[in-house]
């Protein structure tokens, strides 16, 4: 393990030495090394294998911004091998080869990559049609990245929610200045970074001929930031989108972050791009900024002699970090013709380094094996899109390439913002900020240092006077900077001159899709896929550009760029599945359930019992429960059953407008049932409405209706303005219905202060009183046909309700029953149930409700409508029926009802009765169908046709008699 | 001796989760109520670090309408005129204004509230007046949450910010926890700030393990009753 003494190396610890293996080989590194650094301080430049052609690939920009370094890290595919921080016992593969590293089988497909141009796939395999399966296997398994294991243990992933009065993302120059300074006026700072460290580019580039500069500011702005209260940092943190009213998702570890900004500066600085030119893959051929950070945070020397090609003056300063690194620098090759003098410059020259000007990279030479350089050709630029024949060789074992910049602007983009790219110049500036948000320093376009410095400044106080804290005004005004070279991009015949390194695209596959119409920067994308991988475009996109523009002819800010969406950088599918939250609603008596041995079932939220019992005897409990309410007495709990206070002046009347029957009249003392229709007659919810007082209802709905039912009371009460108050009770209560012939005895035994007799508490009364010394509302109902009482008492003592009914009932043989038993017994009884037995269309009259209907009021919700439906007719009827012959293959819900070839209806509810000794059933039918006596025809599974025949309503105890005892 | 909770009608319905976190119960105005863990010194550290204590058994009530200002005021009752304000009564009681028609009433920590009581029988239909009973005792479980890393939990859980700069003490944040509508109020200390939390009576099982999952990170466990009231 080869290293640069100090200063060089300021991320890693030389205290502590770290183990992991690649490829199965011990390697070792210093706590702080990424697994990238510590392989190339270990002499191992290749890391992985390319998407298409196979080719060896190593460090491009050594920060996670390309997909050159993805390997397999344990069992996470695709980890950035340049991001990725050393541990003991790390396991890491490289990926997408087939063979092994240095020798993949595989890579025969770039000799005949002439055959294989952009859209290969789109014209050569989609004739014969049955083929594209087949070839679909074989091109997933040649190209692609890491694969997924299917064995990988669950994560703890979760989210949390940060808050922020400023919001900076980029802690470089510009972004730690913004932050000191919105701090300095008083506003709560958070300061994000995507590195280990904060410091930017003033940790590793070099702004100055002695290479001092840089670093002395980042020191002074750390510790100032240190020392700052009002600024919290988070390192090691990718801000992965930009949503409405500065939301932003943060990742960070296993936690994906919810922050809200109060106002925002994006300081995210830029990509530093590679030139194009033939094998600009090879590794050791890496960004000059890829370069400084191996010396300056890593202390590890690049290679032996260098080769820098550079657009602006800090390739210079790559030159110099080589140097004092000990590298030789073979040459500097400056693509500008008349580059101006500076600090940089002359130092260089100091230090006898020849520099080409006017020149370019034409190839590098593959040094044997393929899996690095060891010459490179350079040649004159005779224009933007040729160079002379004639080039010179240099040897060297690493290149290091600073071309122009892209503004990293996702962020700004997605807020809405503009970025313009100078026609000339190579720069690029933002415009259409929407307020509270800010640009600072290069991804803004600026570049210098100072102004950096000074943009950040700015850009924090204006944070800081959007987030309500009051501020000195902006500094002055800065003349305008020089901009960059606007870098040659001159194909190769040979090519594998690459514009994308995730996709393999070489400048002719670029220029041949342009050729073929695909000119407008979008098609191009999708055609090319240029800008589609892991990095997202960060490379690619700029060249796009300006091969397009290059073509049409328009200006680089006419052809626009591709749409920037999130998430800007990669995040696993853990991180958006995270800790979820499922809110589950349980009864007071629901421990009693399971403590019964009961089924459970989700209703809506609630979870309900759906019977006791094994699942394998699941008929017969459910059957067994149906006939002890029939004979005995059953208990079912039904506190999930919506709840309602309807209190004040104007109850009756609210009630009468929201529901179909007539409440105005109600005694107290009375239940009546409620049929909620909507606006166009459709049948929503049912219940009964308990007058309790002049001016209080208690009315129940629907488990999974009563949210919908109160929301549509509160919106209609905001227009009517009655003197009504509606509180949501539903989970006040427990509730539960005792029923059957012996039900009158258990709760006797239990209630001293309400006589139970059916003369002074009949059918469909209602009663205060007490059971067990519980506070309880006595509702005489029917659901399942029997006598019954439903009894509502506070949810807290809910349980001890049931607890004292079993115990009073056991003598009489009482027994829990569950929904399954519940909707047998209420369908011998011919009761609907709203939802299963109606639909989004249904109306009263086709559901046989007309008997709920009140025609001596003005108005309710839906009434129009109703009016209208009758006056036009049925076009369906929900009817009984019922099937006697007991060999027949019993129909299931939504089975369909056929005459001829015409559906005329559907099953809603079937079920083979014990108390009836016959299958019977809810469906619906064409209104010639409706007439008791009526035969209809069900298509059952395996497309039998089954004969029913239509009865009247109930099926059973049609004189009410059981129920009103 | 601890009590069985299920020797009272009126039941916690966190007394089972309460029970296997290690809870001694006594009694407290008619139902049984966790008071500590078995250590009780511990509990009092705990509670100033990260502490989640079940009050769903003391008293508080609620009442709404258009006239509930009014009808509240002619009870003696004392309420700030903005909404989401917590203000305190005699003994301990707080009045926490939910919104131009709302208010919820808290008793003590010490299972205390005579002006709850004396509320609760004071109204009728008969004397409603624009002004309703809402059964808030048996609507909404109720949990203190206490301790320095309370801010902190929530920010796993809720998306307002509950810091004191944000949400200081007796603000009342009407929000979305572990995605169920609950009622905040923020008392204690600053150092030491204390979040009575009411939420749906039918999820508290689910909110609790929520909780008590959230609050790992911290260290965060179930204290007693004992140990909240020693903390106030």
């Amino acid at each position: 393990m080869e290293r640069l003494s100090e200063p060089f190396g300021s991320f890693i610890d030389r205290s502590q030495t770290v183990s992991f293996r690649f490829e199965g080989e011990q390697v070792s590194g210093y706590r702080g090394d990424t697994i990238a650094s510590a392989l190339l301080a270990n002499g191992i430049t290749t890391m992985s294998r390319s998407f298409k052609y196979h080719r060896p690939r190593g460090v491009l920009s050594m920060c996670g911004h390309d997909s050159n370094t993805m390997v397999r890290v344990g069992q996470k595919p695709n980890a950035l091998a340049d991001c990725v921080a050393i541990e003991a016992g790390l396991e890491v593969q490289a990926q997408n080869y087939w063979g092994s590293l240095e020798s993949d089988r595989l890579a025969m497909i770039g000799h005949v990559s002439r055959f294989l141009p952009v859209g290969f796939y789109y014209k050569a395999f989609y004739k014969p049609r049955w083929a594209w399966p087949l070839w679909a296997k074989l091109i997933r398994r040649v190209a692609g990245l890491g694969t997924v294991d299917l064995a990988t243990p669950h994560g703890y992933y979760d989210k949390k929610y940060l808050f922020a009065e400023v919001t900076v993302i980029g802690a470089g120059p510009a972004g730690m200045a913004a932050a000191l300074e919105a701090a300095k006026a008083g506003a709560k700072v958070l300061l994000v970074d995507e590195n280990a460290k904060i410091g930017g580019a003033l940790g590793y580039a070099r702004f100055d001929g002695a290479g001092e500069h840089g670093g002395k500011i980042r020191v002074d702005l750390v510790a100032e930031i240190a020392d700052e209260k009002n600024i919290r940092v988070m390192t090691d943190t990718m801000c992965t989108g930009w949503y409405s009213d500065n939301w932003l998702p943060l990742i960070k570890d296993n936690r994906l972050y919810k922050l809200r900004a109060g106002s925002l500066v994006v300081a995210t600085g830029c990509y530093e791009q590679p030139l194009i030119f033939h094998n600009n893959d090879l590794p050791g051929i890496m960004l000059g900024s890829a370069a400084q950070r191996l010396i300056r945070l890593y202390g590890v020397k690049p290679g032996k002699r260098a080769v820098v090609a550079t657009a602006n003056r800090d390739g210079y300063g790559v030159a110099l970090d080589l140097l004092d690194a000990g590298a030789e620098v073979a040459c500097v090759v400056d693509v500008r013709s008349n580059p101006p003098e500076d600090e940089m410059s002359m130092a260089l020259m100091h230090r006898h380094v020849p520099v080409l000007v006017g020149s370019t990279l034409r190839e590098a030479v593959a040094a044997p094996g393929g899996a690095g350089v060891r010459e490179v050709r350079i040649a004159d630029i005779e224009s933007a899109e040729r160079a002379a024949r004639r080039y010179d060789s240099f040897s060297c074992d690493i290149i290091a390439m600073s071309g122009s910049y892209a503004p990293a602007a996702s962020l700004l983009h997605q807020a809405g913002g503009r970025v313009s790219l100078h026609n000339s110049g190579g720069g690029f500036s933002v415009h259409d900020l929407p307020t509270h948000i800010a640009a600072a320093g290069s991804v803004a376009g600026t570049q210098s240092l100072d102004y950096v410095l000074a943009e950040g400044k700015d850009a924090g106080r204006q944070a800081a006077r959007d987030a309500g804290f009051k501020v000195a005004t902006a500094s002055e005004p800065r003349p305008a900077e020089p901009e960059a070279f606007a870098w040659p991009i001159i194909g190769h015949t040979k090519g594998k001159d690459f514009v994308d390194f995730d996709e393999d695209l070489q400048t002719k596959d670029i220029e041949n899709a342009l050729t073929e119409g695909y000119q407008h920067i979008q098609l191009l994308k999708r055609f090319t896929t240029n800008g589609m991988g892991p990095s997202q475009g960060r490379h690619s996109t700029l060249p796009a550009i300006r091969l397009a523009a290059r073509r049409t002819g328009a200006s680089l800010d006419e052809t626009g760029s591709t749409t920037s969406r999130p998430p800007i950088g990669p995040l696993t599918m853990g991180h958006l599945a995270g800790r979820s939250f499922e809110p589950v609603r349980y009864t007071a008596m629901h421990f009693r359930h399971l403590e019964r041995g009961a089924k459970m079932m989700p209703a809506g939220a609630w979870m309900r019992p759906e019977y006791y019992g094994d699942a394998r005897n699941k008929l017969e409990s459910i059957a067994a429960e149906a006939r002890n309410v029939r004979e005995n007495v059953g208990i079912i709990d039904v506190s999930t059953l919506g709840g309602l206070e309807i209190r004040g002046p104007d109850a009756a009347e609210f009630l009468n407008r929201m529901y179909t029957f007539a409440y105005l009249k109600q005694p107290v003392g009375r239940s009546r049932y409620v049929l909620m229709t909507d606006e166009s007659g459709v049948i929503v919810d049912d219940g009964v409405a308990c007058r309790i007082h002049d001016d209080h209802f208690y009315v129940t709905a629907t488990t999974s209706g009563v949210d919908g039912v109160y929301r549509t009371m509160l919106w209609h009460n905001t227009q009517w303005r009655l003197k009504v108050d509606i509180t949501h009770v539903s989970a006040s209560y427990a509730g539960v219905n005792i029923a059957g012939p012996k039900s009158r005895e258990v709760v006797d035994k239990l209630c001293d202060d309400v006589d139970l007799s059916s003369e002074e508490f009949p059918y469909m009364g209602v009663r205060h009183g007490h059971v067990a010394g519980i506070p309880a509302l006595f509702l005489r109902v029917g659901f399942v046909g029997e006598l019954g009482y439903e009894l509502h008492v506070p949810a807290s003592q809910g349980e001890a309700l049931w607890d004292a009914l079993m115990k009073a009932g056991a003598a009489a043989g009482i027994r829990p029953f569950g929904v399954e038993a519940q909707r047998l017994l209420r369908l011998e009884k011919g009761h609907i149930i709203i939802s299963q037995d109606t639909d989004g269309l249904t109306t009263p009259h086709e559901a046989d409700m007309a008997w709920a209907i009140s025609r001596k009021k003005p108005y309710y919700v839906g009434m129009r409508s109703v009016s209208i439906q009758e006056a036009s007719g049925l076009t369906r009827k929900l009817v009984g029926f019922e099937i006697s012959d007991s060999e027949i293959t019993q129909p299931k819900e939504c089975h369909l009802v056929i005459r001829g070839n015409t559906i005329t209806g559907r099953v809603t509810s079937v079920v083979r009765s014990p108390t009836l000794g016959k299958v019977i059933g809810l469906a619906y039918v064409a209104p010639d169908q409706a007439e008791p006596g009526s035969k209809i025809g069900i298509k059952v599974d395996g497309g039998e046709m089954v004969q029913a025949k239509v009865v009247k309503l109930p099926f059973y105890d049609p004189d009410g008699e059981r129920q009103e005892m | 001796m601890t009590l069985e909770p299920t020797e009272h009608a009126r039941r916690s319905f966190l007394y089972r989760e309460l029970e296997s976190a290690g809870a001694s119960f006594e009694e407290l105005n008619g139902s049984a109520i966790a008071v500590d863990y078995g250590d009780k010194k511990g509990e009092l550290a705990q509670a100033q670090k990260l502490g989640i204590c079940d009050l769903s058994t003391l008293r508080r009530t609620g009442f709404k309408g258009w006239n509930m200002a009014n009808w509240l005021a002619t009870q003696g009752a004392i309420m700030a005129e903005e909404n989401n304000v917590t203000s305190h009564q005699a003994a301990g009681t707080r009045i926490a204004r939910l919104s131009p028609g709302e208010a919820l009433v808290l008793g003590d920590y010490h299972g205390g509230g005579a002006l709850i009581e004396k509320l609760d029988s004071a109204w009728s239909m008969e004397n409603a007046d624009g002004c309703y009973q809402v059964p808030r005792a048996e609507t909404n479980f109720w949990l203190a949450l206490t301790g320095t890393y309370t801010p902190a939990l929530f920010t796993k859980i809720c998306a307002v910010d509950l810091c004191e700069q944000a949400t200081p003490a007796n603000s009342v944040v009407q929000t979305n926890v572990a995605r169920l509508n609950a009622i905040i109020i923020r008392g204690g200390t600053t150092e030491v700030p204390v979040f009575d939390l009411l939420s749906d009576i039918a999820s508290a099982v689910y909110l609790w393990h929520a909780l008590l999952d959230a609050m790992d990170e911290f260290g965060g466990k179930p204290v007693g009753l004992k140990a909240l009231q020693d903390l106030i």
